[in-house]
């Protein structure tokens, strides 16, 4: 992991110092609402329904124990023993008091942890697989980058006020698992020809309104030319990007106007201007900070561990958890452990403060004290020997930190919605809890397979409806709360947009609908086809059927 | 008003020029690009020094005939989050050399301080009441990860000297 020197320490201090000033000049009455509101923008303070809302930065998902630890810490002493953990691998406070605010910065300053630029129209945090640095069909580890992306944007002179936020994915994978084609920008490592590694750039993605899957504007990028790119990538948004009206505002819409080739013509030819002034780091700093991600020191073993073959042959709930939420590590004996954070009946997302610790001290036990969020908000340890697999899931389970669902259909994603946010126009949580009571069923559940359903309150799609197998969207019908269907998105390397089915449902009717949709892939599903698959064999007339008869 | 001086240039003292106006004989005048992009030699030999009020909308491409003759510049922020303002400076610094005074006017914050010095601006007008805060907040952060106009290297070269390296571990 990325440990911070001195120089790192002085910018998160600084700027504790200088949001604590804000606070205080706030609380004494010296700023008004409307003149700090920008100023705890760009310190990931929101104003939601009932309280404050502090999003704290977990640079590319990655933690450590301790600063699971400190997380932990947070939620008991200055929130309500719970934390969320969101679609962008950050973490959010739901109730922190406005006074509290600079000490609880402070705190996580000292364990090299902010939450700079988790708001505002600037760079928000660098997302990428939760697996990076341990999933076996890695290209490379896109860690580094994003710690080199995370530095250069970090008060950016120029480009921290954008015409809209600006989101930056990097997988390292051919299994996209970091949504990248739903980004501003997509970063797709690669080899070239020539076995050099670089990065396939993708611009113009996005969810929202207006959603759209990100195009292909270089094939090979080399790595010592991304910071200068992506320099030229943001100069002309900058420039260009809409700003009359904040819907239209995002490089989406941007690149969709102009073209993607003429953007990128205008990108290449800014770009030619700048790639060889110092914007990129020197080769010693790249090497520095790769060195922090150097693979850990775990040796190779069998595959093949009797006592876990054995347990899975006695225990059902072990044998479904070994196969749905553990996968294959670069390193033979070991395995990725996706802790999920979708008990069902629960909120997904939410840990309480004795599970943060739990999963702290389990990753200092199991896991080389890492551990990663995913964009799906579920806890990974990173790095588990596969004979410490039955003692792991005994823990995990006992606290019911064991749902055996990773992948399945009730590890939903969904927004925080008219629960928390100001935006909502619905309620997500209570239509995630609903659905994985009624799918409470692990046989039924693993006979479905892999199927994602992605739930957003609002328009804003925080939930990824757009991009769900299964999308639900809230939307406000004449003061009352109504759900549409979509079907058939992707946010992986096949990526494509989820399409609305018909009319919506209420909170009831949009259950009964997801069930139909489900009970009619199992009669029309070929062999071990998958949901997705069988959608886009079969189209969305069949599933409308069956959802709204056929008069 | 007062002016803000963030690299220690010495500020240009201007008239802006009515629409309709010529600048008086070794005058001082400000005028927007617009109309710049139509004067003639002798409108900028009659004039002192001539700077441009540049609206941030302006596409830098029209700085490039005029840029070689402005002895200053006045980026316009009609809003503080309107970040073109920054690009504009970043260009005029970068791609047309431009060594003269950039002033930034409007509704910018003092906790842009900072970001304007390292665009590249030298000087900014600001409500008198605001001083102090922006002031304060030029002396705020020790140092950035960007190499800037201002003339300050980024964290990662300097990590990377022998001073540098001293100071980091």
């Amino acid at each position: 992991m990325y440990a911070y020197d001195t120089y790192d320490h002085a910018m998160v201090n600084a700027r504790v110092a200088e949001f604590r000033d804000q606070v205080d000049r706030r609380m004494k009455g010296e700023l008004t609402e409307e003149e700090f509101r920008p100023l705890r923008l760009m310190n990931g303070l929101y104003l939601q329904l009932h309280a404050y809302m502090l999003r704290v930065a977990i640079p590319y998902g990655t933690l450590s124990a301790n600063q699971m630890r400190k997380l932990a810490h947070i939620a008991r002493k200055y929130d309500k023993g719970y934390g969320h953990f969101t679609t962008r691998q950050n973490i959010q406070y739901n109730w922190p008091k406005l006074s509290e605010t600079p000490n609880i910065l402070q705190e996580l300053a000292d364990v090299e942890m902010h939450a700079i630029q988790t708001s505002g129209n600037c760079i928000r945090n660098v997302t990428t697989d939760q697996f990076a640095g341990a999933a076996a069909d890695e290209v490379a580890d896109p860690r580094p980058y994003a710690e080199l992306i995370r530095q250069w944007s970090t008060f950016h002179p120029e480009f921290s006020f954008l015409p809209r936020k600006f989101k930056i994915a990097i997988t390292g994978a051919a299994e996209d698992r970091a949504a990248v084609k739903w980004h501003d920008i997509g970063l797709v490592l690669k080899h070239n020809d020539a076995g050099e590694v670089g990065f396939e750039v993708l611009a113009g993605g996005g969810m929202g309104r207006t959603p759209v899957i990100a195009k292909s504007m270089r094939d090979f990028l080399p790595i010592s030319d991304m910071l200068s790119y992506l320099e030229a990538m943001l100069r002309v948004y900058n420039e260009q990007g809409r700003r009359d009206n904040k819907y239209k505002a995002r490089i989406k819409i941007l690149v969709d106007a102009m073209g993607i080739e003429e953007y990128t013509r205008q990108v290449n030819a800014e770009w030619e201007k700048i790639r060889h002034v110092p914007i990129d780091v020197p080769d010693e700093e790249v090497a520095r900070i790769k060195a922090f991600f150097a693979p850990p020191p775990l040796a190779v073993s069998a595959d093949d561990v009797a006592e876990v073959t054995e347990l899975a042959n006695a225990n059902f709930i072990f044998k479904a958890w070994l196969s749905n939420n553990t996968g294959a590590h670069k390193v033979p004996g070991h395995a990725h452990v996706t802790i999920s954070l979708k008990p069902h009946g629960g909120i997904p997302g939410d840990a309480s403060d004795e599970q943060m610790d739990l999963v702290a001290d389990l990753a200092d036990a199991y896991s080389q004290s890492e551990i990663r969020v995913s964009h799906e908000q579920n806890l990974i340890l990173p790095h588990v020997a596969k004979k410490d697999l039955p003692a792991l899931w005994a823990k995990l389970d006992a606290a019911g930190l064991g749902t055996p669902n990773a992948g399945l259909l009730t590890d939903i994603i969904a927004c925080p919605g008219l629960d928390y946010c100001s935006l909502a126009n619905t309620r997500s949580i209570p239509i995630a809890q609903t659905i994985t009571e009624r799918f409470d069923d692990l046989k039924r559940l693993m006979d479905i397979g892999p199927l994602k359903i992605k739930i957003s309150g609002c328009i804003n799609s925080c939930g990824h409806h757009h991009a769900g197998h299964i999308g639900i969207l809230g939307v406000d019908r004449r003061g009352d709360e109504n759900y549409q269907l979509l079907l058939g998105g992707s946010g992986a390397e096949d990526a494509s947009k989820a399409a609305i089915l018909g009319p919506g449902f209420d909170e009831h009717g949009i259950v009964d609908a997801v069930e139909k949709v489900v009970a009619v892939y199992l009669g029309e599903r070929e062999d071990d086809e998958t949901f997705l698959n069988a959608y886009r064999r079969l189209g969305p007339d069949v599933f409308k059927e069956a959802v709204y008869g056929t008069d | 008003m007062v002016l803000i001086n963030l690299t220690g240039i010495q500020p240009t003292g201007y008239t802006l020029l009515a629409d309709d106006a010529l600048p008086k004989e070794g005058e001082n005048v400000a005028v927007s690009v617009e109309r710049l992009l139509g004067e003639n030699s002798a409108f900028f030999n009659t004039a002192g020094s001539v700077g441009a009020i540049v609206a941030t909308g302006t596409a830098f491409n029209d700085l490039d005939t005029i840029a070689d003759k402005l002895a200053f510049a006045v980026i316009e922020f009609p809003a503080f989050g309107d970040g073109r303002g920054f690009s504009l400076a970043v260009r005029l610094r970068k791609d047309f050399g431009f060594k003269g005074e950039i002033r930034a006017t409007g509704p910018v914050i003092p906790d842009q301080a900072l970001f304007l010095l390292r665009a590249g601006f030298d000087t900014v007008e600001v409500a008198a009441e605001r001083q102090q805060a922006f002031e304060a907040a030029l002396s705020r952060f020790p140092g950035f990860y960007q190499s800037d106009f201002g003339g300050q290297t980024s964290i990662a070269h300097t990590r990377h000297t022998i001073e540098g390296h001293r100071k980091a571990s």
